[in-house]
């Protein structure tokens, strides 16, 4: 079966905790996604994303603490901003929108974490592999 | 609203005769800089006399300015550029930037940065309604005009027609927009600017609407606290000769600058149009074709007023883009186009300076216009309004997303609204 590569940008205060707390509560998820633990989401600009697809990811997911919950008080809501040209980025270059996912994951959702996981596995298993160059 | 504008005209004779209109603009800044209200002025001088090189320039004495007196339509100098890199981004001296409107939305760019003091700075925004580039323009005048470019004393846009006049007097005049269905005329990026009037300066000037003058005259918009000031400062002491202007000049302005917007569009919707014929998988090879021609020679980044960093991440010691690599990796304008695009105020420097002619500034302008439909943001307008990216409103704090419905921000322009409400 087709393995979709994804990679995941988590927030080191909420995401990472949770893709911590999945883990260690033996949370079953596919190992598709390789995780890169950040200060801050919004420390993710959109030429990370671009960089990842490029280098041959099939998708990316990028999470972070809830509104309201950001350890530097508005982070997150930045994030939001990035993640709209980044829509809009992708658009332009042919690349499908979906591929990038923008989650809030608290450091006590560790099943949200390992179904937001599933889910994009599943959906990236979908659209099949990115094509650089050859439209997707 | 019609204390806010004059029409005026220089009280000075040289300044009246050199000036395009009546030399207000001139005298203005010669009564600022005598007073010692500025140390400096930063305008555009014809280098050598050539109309087809105009370089920035910083002018400290009365005398000097009367050189700089008139317009240039066919030079593209990058005024705000100079002002931070030449002259400290004016943290040393008080200055008076005149430039377009782009100039000046440039200027208030780098002032949301922190680039150039603005305190220090007084902007003197001119009427504009696009310059042609200096090659462009010289091939023109040969092919189309037929007349030697060096013979050219002036040349004016208005209302669709592109006039020139030469040394010996004669008027010669084409349709705008066939000259640019030929290639040439304005500059592709000015062709789509709708922003014609600088009301975003302190000073708005401009000759719309004070046409039927029986003497040359400008005509002036006061647009801030710092504008009437100057305009009250200068009036007072004799430098220029003001009166108000009447209710149909208003109307004409208004009306040519509405104009000037719908043609705008035009040009919008037609240049645009390429990127939404193109279907997903062609878009990316369109522009991956396109990016293999970059020498990766940094020119764009020089160019533009919005790449305001003091360490470059493209810079090859950064690690981000190896050194070596031509045509670099294809995050070199990517890169460059997330870092400027929210910002990007369609001055089309980085297009005029790339060796490779790359359409980067119709890359960039669109993509700025696709994020100002979702930010409501028009960069370069008001200095209190942050790049749209490096904020959140305090409206925004109080959206509660735990589900983060994206669609209803984007389509709904929910986020706009939120963003105004605050």
């Amino acid at each position: 079966m087709y393995e979709p590569k994804i990679i995941g940008f988590l927030c080191n205060w909420c995401s990472y905790a949770a893709a911590d707390l999945a883990g260690t509560s033996r949370i079953q998820y596919p190992s598709n996604l390789k995780a890169i633990r950040v200060m801050c989401s919004s420390r993710v600009d959109p030429e990370h994303v671009l960089r990842a697809f490029i280098n041959g990811m099939d998708g990316v997911l990028i999470a972070g603490c809830h509104p309201g919950d950001c350890h530097y008080i508005s982070g997150n809501y930045k994030t939001k901003r990035k993640y709209l040209l980044l829509q809009k980025m992708l658009e332009q270059f042919g690349i499908n929108p979906d591929r990038v996912r923008l989650e809030w994951c608290s450091s006590a959702e560790g099943g949200k974490f390992a179904q937001v996981v599933t889910e994009m596995t599943e959906d990236l298993r979908k659209l099949g592999p990115v094509k650089i160059g050859e439209g997707d | 609203m019609s204390e806010n504008m004059y029409i005026a005209r220089s009280s000075h004779k040289d300044a009246r005769e050199r000036g395009e209109y009546g030399g207000a603009v001139t005298s203005i800044l010669q009564g600022a800089l005598e007073t010692g209200k500025i140390d400096g002025v930063v305008t555009v001088r014809a280098k050598n006399g050539s109309r087809y090189a105009g370089v920035p320039v910083l002018i400290t004495t009365p005398e000097e300015l009367i050189e700089t007196a008139g317009s240039l339509h066919c030079s593209t100098p990058n005024i705000s550029r100079f002002v931070k890199e030449y002259l400290d981004g004016a943290s040393t001296m008080k200055l008076a930037v005149v430039g377009k409107p782009c100039d000046i939305r440039a200027i208030i760019e780098l002032q949301k940065r922190e680039r150039i003091d603005a305190d220090n700075v007084i902007l003197i925004g001119l009427n504009c309604t696009g310059t042609m580039s200096p090659t462009t323009a010289k091939r023109m005048f040969i092919e189309e005009f037929e007349v030697d470019p060096d013979s050219i004393m002036r040349e004016d846009i208005d209302e669709g027609m592109l006039t020139v006049v030469l040394r010996d007097g004669t008027k010669k005049s084409r349709d705008l927009t066939e000259l640019e269905e030929k290639g040439y005329g304005r500059r592709e990026n000015c062709r789509r600017c709708d922003i014609n009037i600088p009301r975003m300066a302190d000073l708005a000037c401009g000759k719309w609407g004070a046409e039927d003058e029986e003497k040359k005259s400008t005509f002036i918009e006061i647009c801030s606290e710092k504008g009437k000031n100057l305009m009250d400062e200068t009036i007072e002491k004799g430098f220029i000769e003001v009166k108000e202007p009447h209710k149909e000049s208003l109307q004409r302005r208004k009306k040519k600058d509405e104009a000037e917007i719908e043609r705008a569009e035009k040009w919008k919707t037609r240049d645009f149009r390429i990127f939404q014929e193109l279907n997903q998988p062609e878009r990316l090879n369109y522009w991956i074709g396109e990016f293999n021609k970059c020498i990766k020679c940094y020119g764009c980044r020089d160019a533009c007023p919005i790449c305001h960093c003091k360490e470059c991440i493209l810079e090859a010691k950064r690690g981000f883009v190896d050194k070596g690599e031509i045509p670099p990796d294809i995050m070199f304008p990517l890169t460059r186009l997330s870092h400027v695009a929210d910002s990007c105020v369609n001055c089309g420097q980085c297009q005029d300076v790339c060796p490779m002619e790359l359409p980067l500034s119709l890359l960039c302008s669109f993509l700025n216009r696709e994020l100002a439909a979702i930010f409501g943001y028009t960069p370069g307008i008001d200095i209190e309004e942050r790049p749209p990216l490096t904020t959140a409103s305090e409206g925004e704090l109080q959206i509660q997303d735990t589900f983060l419905d994206i669609p209803s921000i984007t389509e709904n322009g929910e986020l706009n609204r939120l963003l105004h409400k605050c």
